[in-house]
């Protein structure tokens, strides 16, 4: 039996050979055509665009990356588009606000699991945690203290919860090899998840309604969501860009070439875990005022944290602003483009696309428009 | 793609519910890519539509927006609502909360319902509660038991949460007295007086573990065996070795999240000698007898509507042969009858149509004041039983009165029972039985 | 006292032999390519529908074959699903130890919704062998099932079967060798590649076998990937990677673990106190029972 198998294999396993010539066929006479055509439009454009670039990059470009005109116009580009969604967003589709705050919450997820996951390669399942940290310890502090404390108090102490829970995982877990560290992560996720169902003063399934919302108001709603967003981006960009950025990729390229400098990989690790949890918190804290219930289902179940990895992906881990673009792009998708199916398949197709991009464009999409953008007139960054 | 809210496992009816207010402009390949324009902005006087909230991939959620849409078209064809056609607007809420904030809002915001109808578990209807209240949107409420969703809310801010009744079924809180009654009616048929008491350990069964034991003792019926059991629980076999161990003459269980498939099993294979009673809420499915391979046999389950097995009011029996009617064809269950919360989504529709038509506008949303008085004045014999709502001063306002029959005891919430044929007979209360209550055959 | 300790033996048995079940697979093929298989409860899940859909009449109408034939085609079926994702997916991507992780989880996540798909989330039920045993005259509080020995007596001969593979025969001491040392195997001609595929063959037929044992006494559920994943995890951390004996022993283990909690301690108690080994294990003996330290490069 198993040596037919093995045989219909043997030949089955030809198909993908001959798959890769065809495909390589199409790279050459379709793909690269059309690239070579779009770098000779695009190459006067990125030289005229290049003096405003250069104004930014000798201010700034030292601190967050320097960028060609291109790329420059991308990013200032969507961040115009962003910062005007208010009025644009409503005449697209009367659920786009709401999308796109709700992509502001996942992109904040996507961004601090990347500057810990994506950067060091010790890969978190777990994140899901750090932010319900931060949205109980809101909810608990609501119900148990007093139901009319302000945000100004709950968010501080309900970030800084994220943060201790964050070093309580981090402390004993990352001393391990990655892959147990994954797997530790993702049995923190079931035991948390376990505790808040099974304990009725965690809320159980219900979860806690006691929070309000911010606002109701779509427009006011997604400029609560976007302002932290842009802000922890801005943070997270500056410390990849950093010292502590090349010490992160380092670990992940090469853990012990790290410790042989004398530098000790640990420390950093438990570092980018604690950057992780604050912003972790911080999007706890929205997801509380964008939803007003606290509960397992939108806050700790292991698919939450699933999803943050698969906006990173597809977005392009280890860069930041990839896997922000990667969450917009995700709940995009999701809520608009496929909003007519029925869920199980918008799912279907949403982690479909995810195993493409793993397979066939490791670094993210993202990451691989902005380096063809980078590239337009031959030079390599 | 042209089929735009979440009916389209349901190509069958009349479609009317299948032209969204939203147009999609230019859908390319497989449909991957689509842009969409808002048909309308801003919150000009349109026609009357009504929003369905209910879990689609589950059979309680298929038959509800069958019902749902039934209702709204003998209406339609009836005159109207205050002389409008109304639309239905069915949106899939899974059981995620976040998922049915996502559609609630879209119905509220985006298609101006006029009224909402639906939801199943607890925690999805908790978590649109605020969102409703905001936009003074009437909601019904035909899928959660939690006396909590009334009382936290409607019971606890008034003003602010006026738009929300419930049709059914009877809050937990009056299910715990019948469920008391049952488990009198037991004892005095079978002799049956001791008892192992079980439950999700989950909000919903907590007014149960509250109320139930107070209420077994006032009837002389011991417990002997009293769990909350994890809601994760995988493996039933060493509970039921206990509930042999203690001797009790059944189980009563309260299960929604633990999956007693596996109980039912092992029960039949080893033939324990006890009953298993409550609340099942997996065992309302149609289709469960077969699905568990007939293991269902002998299980009770309390459900509003008792399966349309029994002619709880004059409508029950020739609502069901409608729906049975209309749907038999269909390849999705339940296509014999709708689950429970299938007959009182139709209640809740029917009574939205006379609120209407004595306030004389279906614009709820800017009346909200006179719809709440109107409804308040309800008294209407609806397909799952006579329903009326409690004031603003009672202990539940807005919640559905429990029904109770001569010598007091509350007959709105039967319990069913699956037979060795896998045919459904309600046994229990009296006024609605169709059959008594078997002990299974192995211990008769 | 004595009856419950005749209790906690036999119900731990039976439930440890499908543990093992669980966790030999995930540790091969952790042994061999290194890969952690995080869709490896998917396949157990596969397992578990096939064989519903096979034995019911009611899923689909016109299949509705006798377990007994039921039993190997499912298992077949699961063993050639494992291997197909070994060549459509994992192949591609496992020079690459995070993103084979990434695209197994992925596979896992999209499993569920696929199930939800085909056959919404009400729970499937499926007979393997009915009826069960009265041990109550012996003083044993229980009524174990058939289909639970059945497990019990399958769990040991495809164990049986598997050790006699791998240390007998030349096909399966390349597998050993493979997981000992990849370069050593290479070496002596291995073909490491093919090595792999073989693995995840096998690996899947275990899964299967374990799925079928998971629906039979229990139901299948779109959910039901997560807990023996989460199991399989622990069994090879306490066991060590990619020893199977080391799996074997850390299943009962674990298995009589939690029958021990269940009734001394109480049922709410189950899984944690298996957690808590866990950390221990993690903390203390990362390599586990009979492992070799895991070394990732």
């Amino acid at each position: 039996m198993i040596s037919t198998i093995l045989l219909l294999g043997t030949i089955l396993s030809t198909v993908p050979g001959r798959i890769e010539d065809v495909a390589g066929s199409v790279r050459r006479n379709v793909l690269l055509p059309i690239g070579q055509t779009l770098d000779r439009l695009l190459a006067p454009v990125d030289r005229a665009l290049q003096p405003v670039a250069d104004g930014y990059n000798r201010r700034l470009g030292t601190y967050f990356g320097e960028m060609t005109g291109l790329q420059f116009a991308l990013i200032f580009g969507a961040l115009i588009a962003l910062l005007t969604a208010g009025l644009w967003a409503p005449l697209v589709s009367g659920s786009l606000l709401r999308t796109l705050a709700l992509a502001s919450i996942w992109a904040i997820f996507a961004m601090s699991w990347d500057i810990q996951s994506g950067y060091t390669g010790y890969i978190s399942f777990g994140h899901s945690v750090l932010s319900a940290a931060a949205g109980y310890t809101t909810a608990l502090l609501l119900v148990h203290v007093n139901p009319e404390l302000s945000l100004w108090i709950t968010a501080p102490i309900s970030v800084l919860a994220a943060l201790v829970l964050g070093l309580l995982i981090a402390l004993p877990s990352l001393r391990l090899e990655g892959p147990y560290f994954s797997l530790i992560t993702f049995v923190a996720v079931l035991l948390f998840y376990r505790l808040t169902t099974a304990f009725t003063s965690l809320g159980g399934i219900p979860g806690f309604s006691s929070p309000d919302v911010f606002t109701w108001d779509p427009t006011m709603r997604y400029y609560y969501m976007l302002v932290p967003m842009l802000l922890i981006a801005l943070a997270l960009t500056f410390m990849a860009r950093s010292n502590l950025g090349m010490i992160l990729v380092a670990i992940r390229e090469n853990e012990s070439a790290v410790s042989a400098a004398g530098i000790n990989p640990t420390k950093f690790k438990i570092w980018s875990f604690a950057l992780s949890s604050i912003p972790m918190g911080i999007g706890g804290v929205l997801l509380v005022g964008f939803t007003g219930n606290v509960d397992p289902h939108t806050f700790v179940i292991v698919d939450n944290s699933i999803e943050m990895i698969a906006m990173a992906v597809i977005g392009g881990m280890s860069s930041i602003l990839g896997p922000l673009g990667g969450a917009f792009l995700f709940e995009f998708l999701n809520h608009e483009v496929l909003h007519g199916f029925s869920t199980p398949v918008r799912y279907l197709f949403l982690w479909g696309l995810v195993l493409l991009v793993l397979v066939f464009a490791r670094d993210g999409l993202f990451r691989m428009i902005w380096h063809r953008l980078g590239a337009v007139r031959g030079e390599n960054e | 793609m042209a089929n735009e809210d979440n009916n389209n496992r349901d190509p069958g009816k009349d479609g009317n519910g299948a032209v969204g207010r939203r147009t999609f402009l230019g859908a390319a390949g497989a449909g991957a890519v689509a842009t969409t324009f808002a048909g309308c902005l801003g919150g000009e006087d349109e026609a009357l539509t009504i929003g369905h909230l209910a879990p689609m991939d589950n059979p309680l959620g298929v038959g509800s927006d069958r019902t749902a849409q039934m209702a709204v078209d003998e209406i339609n064809e009836n005159g109207g609502f205050d002389g409008e056609e109304a639309e239905l607007l069915t949106r899939d809420t899974r059981t995620e909360p976040s998922e049915a904030q996502d559609v609630t809002e879209e119905l509220i915001q985006q298609e101006n319902v006029d009224l909402l109808v639906g939801t199943f578990n607890s925690e999805t209807t908790q978590s649109i509660l605020d969102l409703t209240a905001e936009f003074d949107v009437p909601f019904m409420i035909t899928g959660s038991a939690d006396p909590g969703l009334i009382t936290d809310f409607v019971g606890d801010d008034y003003e602010e949460f006026k738009n929300v009744f419930r049709i059914g079924p009877i809050n937990s809180d009056f299910q715990s007295e019948s469920i008391a009654d049952y488990c009198e009616y037991l004892s005095e048929l079978h002799g049956w007086d001791e008892v192992a008491f079980l439950r999700d350990n989950a909000a919903w069964t907590e007014p149960f573990g509250e109320h139930v034991p107070d209420l077994l003792a006032e009837r002389d019926i011991d417990i002997v065996l009293e769990d909350a059991l994890s809601i994760e629980i995988d493996d039933l076999a060493p509970v039921l070795s206990d509930v042999n161990e203690s001797g009790a003459d059944y189980i009563l269980r309260f299960f929604a999240h633990i999956n007693a498939g596996e109980m039912l099993g092992i029960w039949h294979e080893a033939e324990y000698e006890f009953g298993i009673e409550g609340i099942h809420v997996a065992g309302m499915l149609p289709v469960y007898h077969a699905a568990t391979e007939g293991a269902a046999s002998y299980e009770t389950t309390s459900q509003s509507g008792a399966a349309g097995v029994s002619p709880i009011t004059d409508r029950t029996q020739p609502f069901v042969q409608d729906y049975a009617e209309r749907y038999e064809g269909e390849d999705e269950p339940p296509t014999q009858a709708p689950m429970y919360m299938g007959f009182n989504t139709y209640d809740g529709i029917s009574i939205f149509g006379e609120v209407v038509d004595a306030i004389g506008t279906t614009n709820t949303r800017d009346n909200l004041d006179e719809f709440v008085d109107e409804m308040l004045e309800i008294d209407f014999t609806g397909v799952a039983g006579q329903i009326s709502f409690y004031g603003e001063d009672s202990d539940y306002p807005h919640d559905v009165e429990e029904e109770r029959g001569d010598d007091g005891t509350i007959t709105n919430f039967p319990m069913t029972q699956w037979t060795p044929e896998g045919d459904i007979e309600c046994v229990y209360p009296e006024q609605h039985q169709t059959a008594e209550h078997q002990m299974p055959h192995w211990m008769q | 006292m004595l009856g419950d300790i005749g209790t906690l033996v036999l119900q731990g048995a039976m439930i440890s032999a499908i543990y093992a079940l669980i966790a030999i697979g995930f540790t091969m093929i952790f042994g061999v390519g290194g890969i952690l298989n995080l869709a490896h409860g998917a396949l157990i899940m596969a397992g578990a529908y096939i064989f519903g859909i096979l034995v019911r009449e009611t899923t689909v109408s016109w299949i509705a074959l006798h377990p007994a034939i039921a039993f190997p085609v499912t298992v077949v079926a699961v063993a050639v699903l494992s291997w197909g994702l070994y060549q459509v997916l994992v192949r591609w991507v496992e020079d690459n130890v995070v993103i084979t992780f990434l695209a197994t989880v992925v596979v896992a996540v999209a499993s569920t919704e696929l199930v939800i798909y085909l056959f919404g989330d009400t729970p499937m039920g499926m007979t393997l062998i009915s009826g069960a045993l009265n041990l109550e005259p012996f003083g044993i509080n229980a009524r174990p099932r058939y289909v639970q020995f059945a497990g019990f007596v399958v769990s040991w001969i495809a164990i049986g079967l598997l050790w006699f593979y791998i240390t007998k025969t030349d096909d399966g001491r390349s597998i050993l060798a493979a997981s000992m040392s990849e370069r050593g195997a290479q070496l002596t001609g291995v073909d490491l590649h093919s090595v792999r595929a073989k693995t995840w063959l096998i690996a899947g037929a275990l899964a299967g076998i374990a799925g079928i044992f998971l629906g039979s006494t229990g139901s299948a559920t779109p959910l039901m990937w997560l807990n023996p994943l989460a199991l399989a995890f622990i069994i090879v951390v306490i066991g060590g990677i990619g020893s199977i004996k080391g799996s074997v022993v850390a299943a009962y283990f674990i298995g009589f673990l939690e029958q021990f909690t269940v009734t001394f301690v109480g049922q709410g108690f189950r899984g944690i106190l298996s957690l808590v080994v866990l950390a221990i294990f993690l903390l203390y003996l990362p390599q586990g029972l009979y492992g070799r330290e895991f070394v990732h490069d």
